[in-house]
């Protein structure tokens, strides 16, 4: 033991290694991922959606907004590939559209609601005590509550509108990344390179900065993957309930809901925009399988 | 068994706090939320007169913590207020909606739980055959619909193009079919792949693999010892989604015009009749916390594992 070189320096180094050891784990996540075909073609699907989202005004040669009276509930054709609505709009034009509302609305309540649960998760984690007890208190209190009932009953108050969407789900949804990364922050705290941090006279500001928060990063980005297709279906779900997006903000959501009037009549308005949802979501949903599976092997198949 | 008793004890503290801060959340919706309530329940057209009044008819003129235990202890002795909208008791109108939505609630959860623990089992004892690739894929399809849009294309199905089934209302038998399948496919999803999983590991211990060594017939070792076993965590799945399947009556509701607590809510919220909205959030949060104690002191109940500890 003796010979061992105790230096500051040293020490720093070796914890550094075990620290590298440790974050490797997000390439070792991906090289898993890559073999899942699922997986794949769940990338492939939202890839697509994301193209037709930032290039919806190339992609179509109608405007969102352009109503056309004498062209109203029209079927498809070549001019209207997908028909158009009561009001004589482009109805593909409007998914396309859709694709951007959904896309963002859907990053924004993960960022929102990602924010506050990752922090708090760290805090409760970390400082562990009362802080532990009183966050995770606030939590089984929310999780008690169907959240689409909770958000929509705020959203209802604050009035519609994408940033009341955004707010009420955020303020609802945020307890399953601070449970996610409170365990997390629970193994890493009693990790070797940790206790060596702190033996090294490390503050804990600078462990929870340099060593927990770095560690903790890679099952945040998880985590946001695998939540992504829960953001996409409430927020759908709350502009047909009538609190979320309005018409005539293109939303898949209340243009499903817009066109249960004419489902006889018209049947692609409603169909196309579940059809539009479904793919999206399942595209998501094959991701946060595929990462699920890499993350943890046992419940792999086989 | 002292332990056992503790752990009971502290179960059911925990409960009560919980069961606080439902009640805390619930009143401070309408409190934290931007905005003067009162006028935004009366419309931009209201007198300040009848402002005032309002105010007062609610107690919104007091400070926030006698408002919450006047609320709170009107609550426990069964007031809820009035409702705005149709100026009747709120406790009169859940009561007169509260039995659609049990039958359809309790009538999902049956077919989630039935179908889910089925395909659960099959696709673990035929692993990695065809009907278990499809039970993986059926499950991922119907957590891709959200529960509308999966309403709503039934509801074209069969409701309107095959013309088998009422397309709304409450009609007898026949028009609870599409709500429920609606409610209970998408919820099946949720306990097929826990079910496998869990069968998986139960056929993997050792007592399975002694009973079959001890030459016990295959169907009596799977029914007596493996899925007894395996359908114990099953009691806390359902309590963990709960929320979820009342959240996804709700609705449904709303898509197949059924009268029940769902789709009074959801008029309630868009008609910001507060007092409705406060009441049924509160009654199915509680619901919720009550569901939880009960799933967890059945599991040490029954939990042979956790029996010997004690």
């Amino acid at each position: 033991m003796e010979d061992k070189d105790l230096s500051y320096e040293n020490v720093r180094d070796e914890i550094n290694k075990l620290k590298r050891s440790k974050s490797s784990q997000l390439s070792l996540v991906w090289s898993r991922f890559k073999k899942n075909k699922l997986a794949l073609v769940g990338f492939i699907i939202v890839s697509i959606v994301v193209f037709i989202a930032i290039f919806a005004p190339v992609l179509t040669p109608y405007e969102p907004f352009d109503t056309d009276p004498f062209n109203r509930l029209k079927p498809p054709s070549w001019e209207h590939w997908v028909g158009t609505d009561a009001m004589g709009r482009d109805v593909l034009t409007r998914l396309f559209y859709g694709a951007r509302i959904a896309l963002i609305i859907g990053v924004l309540i993960i960022l929102f609601e990602g924010a506050i649960g990752i922090l708090l998760g760290i805090v409760s984690g970390f400082f562990g005590g009362f802080v532990d007890v009183i966050i995770m208190w606030v939590v089984d209190v929310l999780r008690s509550f169907p959240v689409i009932l909770l958000a929509m009953a705020i959203a209802g108050i604050m009035g519609q509108g994408i940033y009341n969407v955004v707010i009420a789900l955020g303020l609802v949804g945020w307890t399953t990344y601070a449970r996610m990364v409170r365990s997390k922050i629970l193994t890493i705290k009693n990790s070797d390179y940790v206790e060596a941090a702190y033996s090294i006279g490390e503050s804990r500001f600078s462990v929870v900065l340099r060593y927990i928060m770095p560690n903790a990063i890679p099952t945040a980005i998880i985590m946001i993957c695998i939540m992504m297709p829960t953001a996409l279906i409430a927020s759908a779900t709350l502009s047909f309930l009538g609190v979320g997006v309005q018409p005539p903000t293109p939303s898949w959501g209340s243009m499903i809901s817009a066109g249960r009037d004419y489902l006889i009549m018209a049947p692609w308005i409603s169909t196309s925009a579940g059809i539009f949802i479904m793919i999206t979501v399942l595209g998501f949903n094959f991701i946060g399988d595929g990462l699920r599976d890499a993350l943890d092997p046992t419940t792999k198949r086989n | 068994m002292a332990k056992k008793k503790r752990y009971f004890i502290y179960r059911i503290l925990r409960t009560i706090i919980t069961a606080f801060g439902v009640t805390l959340i619930t009143f401070l919706i309408l409190h934290l939320t931007p905005g003067d309530p009162v006028k935004i329940m009366l419309g931009p057209y209201a007198t300040e007169e009848n402002v005032a009044a309002l105010r007062a008819k609610y107690k919104l003129d007091q400070p926030l913590h006698i408002q919450y235990i006047s609320w709170i202890s009107n609550v426990l002795k069964g007031d809820f207020g009035t409702s705005i909208r149709y100026d009747q008791p709120v406790s009169e109108l859940i009561a007169s909606r509260a039995g659609p939505t049990l039958v359809l609630t309790g009538s999902g959860l049956l077919i989630a739980v039935v179908f889910g623990v089925l395909l659960g089992v099959m696709a673990a004892l035929k692993r990695n055959s065809i009907l278990d690739y499809f039970s993986t894929f059926q499950a991922m399809f119907w957590i891709s619909m959200p529960a509308f849009w999966l309403g709503i294309l039934l509801l074209y199905i069969f409701g309107l193009r095959l013309r088998l089934v009422p397309i709304g209302g409450m009609l007898g038998i026949t028009s609870l079919i599409l709500p429920v399948l609606t409610l209970g496919l998408r919820q099946e999803a949720w306990f097929a792949r826990p079910m496998r999983a869990e069968m998986l590991e139960v056929l993997n211990q050792d007592y399975i693999k002694t009973a079959k060594a001890k030459g016990l017939k295959y169907g009596y070792v799977i029914w007596k010892h493996a899925l007894r076993n395996a359908l114990i965590p099953i009691i806390t799945m359902l309590a963990l989604r709960l929320p979820w399947i009342i959240g996804g009556s709700v609705v449904v509701e709303v898509v197949f015009s059924w009268g029940g607590l769902g789709s009074l809510l959801v008029n309630s919220v868009l008609a910001r009749d507060y007092p409705v909205v406060q009441s049924i959030l509160l009654l199915m949060a509680i619901l919720v916390v009550l569901a939880n104690l009960a799933a967890d002191l059945l599991y040490a109940v029954i939990d042979p594992r956790i029996r010997t500890e004690g």
